[in-house]
């Protein structure tokens, strides 16, 4: 099977091209379709860089990075993006909040409303279609912004420490929904997260990144089937993988 | 004092009267002369003789006002749009508009009656002049100043910059410039009120000139109150438009 996203070679360099900052360098990456994968790492080791660069925001000053086979080269289509702040617009509803994405792509919004209301009904929104974001809590707002990045029924789901805002608690609801929507929209997930326990949960993979410039220092398979019950978190295997992560990312 | 809700329109009532009393009284005992400073019963005295005549300037220089501040309020939001979308417009054309803020617009207006004459024309473009800067300026800065992971995810859709700029620049600006418009409505009634001293036979700002010229200082008072009270009721009316309009921005306290 061809990898769904492949890094060859990858520097990334914020600046000019001589001064300016390197922020990731000598990148090799693949994921395969349907892996979840986690990128692990210190703050500031280039984890959302990488990111940024999968999603074809950010250009490689050299190296290339592949998409479903196509070189990238600019913001791709066919992928969902979840940040750490859920960036809804306050003025639109849930549902339109929902919608913009399909609003700027080709504007029919009609043909996705089902997809929408699925999506809602998934995510335990219902009822709130036409309440403001404001009017809901943290985590239903990132549940918002989780519908909103897979309206377009993308193929690889990109996600940016998206429950580090949240508390301990709806964090872990957070955790049990992704896991259902991964199962159920059976798209590829790239996860950056600073909570190595949160990337043992969720990933079939989890690649760590040293600073300085970032590089990918080592990866580390999770052997649990998915999707994973949460108490999984209890046991001495599941320990020695946070260990094992934790010791890798060093002091 | 009241207290509670009632007291918010009370109060300042209140201490209005307090020193309208503290005022008549200073200006018996003191025996301070009428073309000084007149007394509060003196220009109510005023108000009622004047009546037509004060409200007959006083649409002169509301429809002055209000006409120079919609076209600054267009204008402003017209030109935001450029102005927003590239940076080579705005680098081009930006420091041109602030210095242009830079001349007192007030010395525009002999200019002004050179070219248009005395009447209506040089008042609308000098509200006009004083009252698009302040509207211009926080526009412009709502539509610039996205926050860079919002840019990000509507990168991430695909959008172009236009697309942006019409789907969240412009609303997000919205609530900025509905304020602004605050700013623009005093500045468009100085505007009139100093282009009708200038270069005018109407209107309360030629009427606060001659009135004074003549030592009828209680008129001058009486054209002063009433500014500020239509002033204050347009303002009042903006405010409610805005909170009806750009609800969302008012979550904190809904």
């Amino acid at each position: 099977m061809e990898p769904i996203v492949r890094l060859r070679n990858v520097r990334v360099r914020y600046g000019n091209n001589n001064g300016g900052l390197v922020a990731v360098t000598n990148v090799d990456l693949s994921v395969m379709p349907g892996e979840v994968v986690s990128i692990v790492g210190r703050s500031g080791c280039g984890k959302t860089t990488l990111l940024k660069v999968i999603a074809g925001l950010v250009k490689p000053e050299y190296g290339e990075v592949y998409f479903n086979g196509h070189k990238v080269n600019g913001p791709c289509k066919g992928v969902g993006m979840l940040f750490q702040s859920p960036l809804l617009l306050p003025w639109r509803t849930v549902i339109k909040n929902i919608l913009l994405p399909i609003e700027i792509v080709n504007g029919n919004v009609r043909n996705y409303l089902s997809r929408a209301y699925e999506l809602i009904e998934r995510t335990g929104l219902k009822g709130f279609e036409n309440s403001y974001p404001w009017e809901l809590s943290g985590g239903m707002q990132q549940r918002v912004a989780l519908c909103r990045a897979l309206i377009h029924k993308p193929s690889l789901l990109l996600l940016d420490e998206p429950f580090s805002a949240l508390d301990a608690i709806t964090r872990e609801e957070m955790w049990n929904l992704l896991q259902e929507i991964i199962g159920y929209e059976r798209c590829t997930t790239i996860l950056v997260t600073h909570d190595v326990r949160e990337a043992v949960l969720l990933s079939d993979r989890v690649v760590v990144m040293s600073g300085k410039p970032g590089r990918v220092k080592s990866e580390v398979k999770i052997g649990f089937e998915r999707p994973r019950n949460l108490r999984v978190q209890y046991t001495k295997e599941f320990n020695d993988y946070v260990v094992e992560i934790r010791n890798l990312i060093g002091d | 004092m009241a207290t509670g809700k009632k007291a918010k329109i009370i109060n300042p009532l209140l201490t209005l009267l307090l020193i309208g009393i503290f005022w008549e009284v200073l200006v018996r005992v003191m025996n301070i002369p009428n073309y000084v400073l007149p007394s509060p019963s003196a220009i109510f005295a005023t108000f009622s003789k004047y009546s037509w005549y004060l409200t007959y300037n006083l649409i002169d220089t509301l429809i002055s006002a209000l006409t120079g501040l919609t076209m600054a309020a267009l204008f402003s939001l017209a030109l935001s749009l450029p102005l927003a979308y590239s940076e080579v417009i705005r680098e081009s054309i930006y420091p041109l508009i602030t210095g242009f803020n830079a001349i007192p617009r007030a010395a525009l207006v002999p200019l002004l009656a050179l070219w248009f004459g005395l009447g209506g024309i040089p008042k609308i473009l000098t509200a006009f002049l004083i009252a698009f800067f302040p509207i211009l300026v926080p526009t412009l800065t709502a539509m610039i100043t996205m926050e860079r992971e919002l840019w990000e995810m509507l990168q991430s859709f695909g959008a172009s910059k236009g697309q942006i700029l019409i789907k969240v620049a412009i609303p997000r600006a919205m609530p900025y410039f509905l304020s602004s418009l605050h700013m623009g409505l005093t500045s468009a009634f100085v505007g009139a009120v100093i282009a009708e001293m200038v270069a005018s036979d109407r209107g309360l700002g030629y009427v606060i000139l001659s009135s004074t010229s003549r030592l009828d200082t209680s008129l001058a008072f009486a054209c002063l109150i009433l500014l500020a009270l239509t002033t204050f009721a347009i303002s009042k009316v903006l405010s409610v438009v805005e909170r009806r309009v750009v609800r969302w921005a008012y979550r904190a306290d809904i």
